[in-house]
């Protein structure tokens, strides 16, 4: 077969598939004149390449088409399904000739008349005129030359010679890593050393090409997509709208080839199984033209592709049942297994969720042989159902399979590779330019001003460092996964970089989530490829809280946490200058008062502001600053107690972040959140008011129980009791008082006093007496010096009264 | 014939016949490299002829401890969904032609044993457990899904 032959092939099997898609895209919209006027310059490109291969059979049928499409173009004839399927035909029997061609090298004997007859039958009008074809052809000729000089930037290479470049490419880089190597150990002179440098980057520079010219644009995947649902659609009866995007994204072209199966074997299931019949729709509610969307995008080193449709979903139930039904799984597995792993059983072999086999999807290959084939360049497979609303059905795969730079890292005596790309800063641990904090339980690193919220890769492998390790050689690696967001990973040492060629591990090890890959250095000791993204995941550090340092993501996080009522933070700053937030709504106001105000007493720092007196939550008296004369308080209040907090100055009153990291144990600090850049402790009210309310307070500040003293001759209780009393919070009246008021507790000052008769048995009495040792075992007398038991049994009465 | 090959090895304190046609080679293990957070089947991985194979310990799959790594052990090679794993053997025994028809399994295994098993083989007077390699990979994963 000569060369010329071959590129028509390749040039007209791609043309035919482009112009499959386009042709249904038109069909929607007959008005939409660029679309028609592609497909006619299509066409015409296969009539004219076709004429100088002396290809009479594919010259008819593609003058036939571009003959109907030119009456179009002219407005002497409508664009009707009758005109849509008869091109559709046409194209379908190019497809089958150029099959014969590239099996036999020449064009098969053949009649077409019946095809380019049903193009022929166009509406009755279409007799009257006779279009001259000459002058068609010179109408077109402008748009020729531009679509034939496009044609020109670019050649055609056979595929297993661009394949050929990319493994030799691979070798070198192979064998360039081992010679590195052993440029290192036999100690070069810097002469070799810096040629060899040079040739390094022109490898890295070709290696960069060959990955580029092996990439293409999704949009070829996408593209026979459109006539797939179109024709099928068409056969059951369905209506449906079928969309993509994404297609500018970029895929390296065995990845393609891949995914081609799997993506179109999902639509067809989508189209025969997840959509409804008409009736079901409209019996559901829904519109009767059903949508199915495949969007891609890249993330990271990743590309997702969505296939989304609107159907019924997936039905746990019903798989189950099936399953059970098959004999795949037992009716005792099936109880014992959560929706999701119900919803999975979809991937076992030879599983087809439709009721009957059809000629559409229900032919064998099924969903198992979609996720084997995704596995297997180390994607995955993700279902997100809705059911009764919907499925979609995420394809996650790595963006290549080529050759990465790559830095090598040790840990739990342990190598790692981290893509080169993803890094952005190396730095040792304990040199100068960081700082490791420890802040409520979590690590933070701060880098010339800048915070990371700090991963020990240890910790998040589930692995202890290793004893033979140097803590000089401690390394932060700044890593940036994409999307703006950057964590710092501590690992043990760095080793060096290299160029890796990385392979999909096992399922199971992708499962982790830890690992992007395997590779294979020259020492012959396969390493893992970290995948940084996971990392995150598995450490539990909240992305979106990184990704609060860009701006965009702040706003869309003010406005999540908006939609969520999160409460709001007030930011302050300390005496020390330290940063830090408290819920706003346990402030009941922020003054300044002098700083004579605040003095010590009684061990702790108190604060007279009006004619009240509170604590105040300092160790010792803040330090009076030049000039300063007075002091900011916050007044924190928990419906009984008042506690003032010293600060230097309000910063700020934000939304309260969602992403707390939590402090291991109880203490001032709650944990720790990321405002902005800045690293903010939280503030525990609940443990501050506990530090500071009076353990034997009266829980009740509105009705403080009544305490009566009886017998109280010498005024000892007026004077050394009842403020005692007052200040545990109960209320005191002394027996003369004249009030009718019932008390919750009587205590009588003298040990053998009957006054205590008047009140009779509804209220509890405590005799308090004068000797510091009972009389006797039976003795509930306390003794009046003793504070806590005197409170302790108030407390006792008191509540018992109530309970 | 092919079909008639038979690799016999002991596979987690057991003996088993294995289709030869599932396997791909038995080799020699060096030491191989752990997978930190990998599930406990998953004995490491190790490099042959450049290419990055996963160790499984059977004896895990089948539910007993797993077992430490001698350096040289031998392995049997396969190849499941485009993916190359390696099983631990304890022994390689034999590779051989057996005429006796494959059986359905009878009597009653260990659960373990049950899930990976397909047939019985009747072998120098012995009853050898016939099992799919593929097993030893993929029940894990779906019972961990």
């Amino acid at each position: 077969m000569d060369d010329l032959l071959n590129d028509f092939l390749a040039e007209t099997a791609e043309i035919l598939a482009e112009a499959g898609g386009a042709l249904v895209a038109w069909e929607a919209d007959p008005a939409d004149r660029a679309q028609l006027d592609a497909i006619f310059r299509l066409v015409h490109t296969i009539k004219g390449s076709s004429g100088f291969l002396a290809l009479p059979r594919v010259t008819a049928l593609a003058h036939a088409a571009e003959d109907a499409l030119d009456q179009v173009r002219r407005g002497q004839r409508t664009a009707d399904a009758a005109l849509v399927t008869g091109v559709l035909a046409i194209v379908d029997r190019l497809n089958l000739l150029c099959a014969a061609l590239g099996q036999d090298g020449t064009e098969p004997p053949g009649d077409d008349r019946a095809v380019i007859a049903a193009l022929a039958e166009g509406p009755v009008a279409r007799e009257t005129e006779e279009p001259p074809e000459v002058a068609g052809i010179q109408l077109r000729r402008e748009d020729d030359i531009q679509a034939d000089l496009k044609n020109w930037r670019s050649i055609r290479v056979p595929l297993p010679l661009l394949d050929s470049v990319m493994t030799g490419v691979t070798d070198i880089v192979l064998v360039r890593n081992e010679f590195a190597r052993m440029l290192r150990e036999s100690g070069a002179s810097p002469a070799v050393i810096a040629s060899f440098d040079r040739l390094s980057d022109s490898i890295a520079g070709m290696r960069q090409s060959v990955s580029q010219m092996r990439m293409q644009r999704i949009d070829k995947l996408f593209a026979p997509l459109p006539r797939i649902v179109r024709d099928l659609a068409q056969d059951m009866g369905k209506k449906i709208a079928f969309h993509t995007s994404g297609g500018e994204v970029e895929l390296d072209r065995e990845m393609m080839e891949n995914i081609r199966d799997p993506l179109i074997h999902i639509v067809r299931n989508a189209i025969d199984h997840g959509i409804e019949t008409l009736e079901d729709r409209v019996a559901a509610g829904k519109d009767i033209t059903a949508t199915i969307s495949v969007a891609a995008r890249q993330s990271g080193n990743q590309i997702e592709i969505e296939v989304r449709d609107d159907g019924r979903g997936l039905s746990p139930e019903a798989i189950t049942a099936k399953a059970i039904a098959s004999r795949a799984i037992t009716a005792a597995e099936a109880r014992a297994m959560s929706p999701k792993e119900k919803l999975e059983l979809i991937f076992r072999p030879g599983f087809s969720t439709a009721a009957k086999i059809t000629a559409v999807s229900g032919r064998g290959v099924g969903m198992d042989i979609v996720k084997a084939n995704i596995e297997k360049i180390g994607g995955i497979v993700e279902l997100r159902n809705d059911e009764g609303r919907g499925l979609s059905i995420l394809l996650r795969v790595p963006m290549t399979l080529t050759i990465i730079s790559g830095l090598m890292v040790r840990a739990a005596g342990q190598y790692f590779a981290i893509p080169r790309g993803a890094v952005r800063e190396i730095l040792l641990e304990n040199g100068d330019t960081v700082r490791i904090d420890r802040v409520g339980g979590g690590e933070l690193a701060t880098v010339r001003g800048e915070q990371f919220p700090l991963l020990r890769l240890e910790d998040v492998i589930g692995r202890t460092r290793d004893a033979a390790d140097d803590a000089d050689d401690r390394a932060l690696v700044i890593v940036r996964p994409g999307q703006g967001q950057s964590y710092a990973l501590s690992v043990a040492a760095i080793h060096d970089h290299e160029e890796l060629v990385i392979k999909p591990a096992a399922p199971m090890i992708m499962a982790t989530g830890l690992y992007a890959g395997t590779t294979l250095p020259d020492n012959g000791r396969p390493v893992l490829l970290l995948d940084v993204q996971g990392l995150l995941s598995a450490a539990d550090v909240d992305a979106a809280e990184a990704g609060r340092r860009r701006g965009d993501a702040a706003e869309a996080e003010a406005q999540a946490s908006a939609a969520r009522g999160a409460a709001q933070l007030l930011l302050f700053r300390e005496a020390g200058g330290r940063m830090r937030g408290i819920r706003l709504s346990v402030i009941e106001r922020v003054e300044e008062v002098p700083v004579a105000a605040l003095f010590e007493s009684a061990g702790r720092i108190q604060a007279r502001i009006g004619d009240d007196i509170f604590a105040v939550h300092a160790a010792k008296l803040p330090a009076a600053q030049d000039g300063q004369a007075t002091q900011k308080l916050m007044r924190l209040h928990d419906g009984q107690t008042m506690l003032c907090y010293p600060i230097a100055d309000v910063v700020d009153i934000v939304r309260l972040p969602d992403a707390v990291r939590p402090a291991t144990a109880p203490g001032l600090v709650a944990g720790v959140v990321l405002v902005g850049d800045e690293p903010v402790e939280l503030i525990d009210p609940f443990w501050l008011m506990e530090q500071y309310a009076r353990p034997d307070a009266a829980p009740t500040a509105g009705h403080a129980p009544l305490c009566r003293l009886v017998a109280d001759q010498d005024g000892w209780g007026e004077n050394f009791l009842a403020p005692l009393l007052r200040s545990a919070g109960y209320r005191v009246a002394v027996a003369t008082a004249e009030d009718d008021e019932i008390p919750d507790v009587l205590l009588c000052l003298a040990e053998d006093s009957a006054e205590t008769a008047a009140v009779g048995d509804a209220v509890p009495v405590i005799r308090l007496r004068t000797a510091v040792a009972a009389t006797g075992p039976d003795d509930d007398t306390v003794y009046r010096y003793d504070r806590q038991a005197l409170l302790a049994a108030l407390a006792q009465r008191v509540g018992g009264s109530r309970a | 014939m092919m079909d008639k090959l038979y690799l016999v090895a002991r596979i987690a304190d057991t003996r088993v016949a294995l289709r030869s046609r599932a396997i791909n080679s038995v080799v020699a293990v060096g030491t191989p490299v752990e997978v930190p957070g990998a599930p406990p089947h998953v004995a490491g991985l190790f490099a042959l002829r450049s290419r990055v194979f996963t160790l499984i310990d059977p004896h895990v799959v089948i539910g007993l401890p797993p077992v430490p790594i001698a350096e040289g052990q031998r392995v049997i090679v396969v190849d499941v969904a485009g993916h190359g794993y390696a099983l631990l053997a304890d022994a390689i025994e034999d590779v051989c032609f057996i005429e006796a028809p494959e059986t359905r399994v009878s009597g009653k295994l260990l659960p373990g044993w049950a899930r990976v098993a397909e047939a019985m083989i009747e072998h120098q007077s012995a009853s050898l457990l016939v099992v799919d390699p593929s097993h030893f990979i993929t029940l894990p994963v779906l019972n961990a899904a």
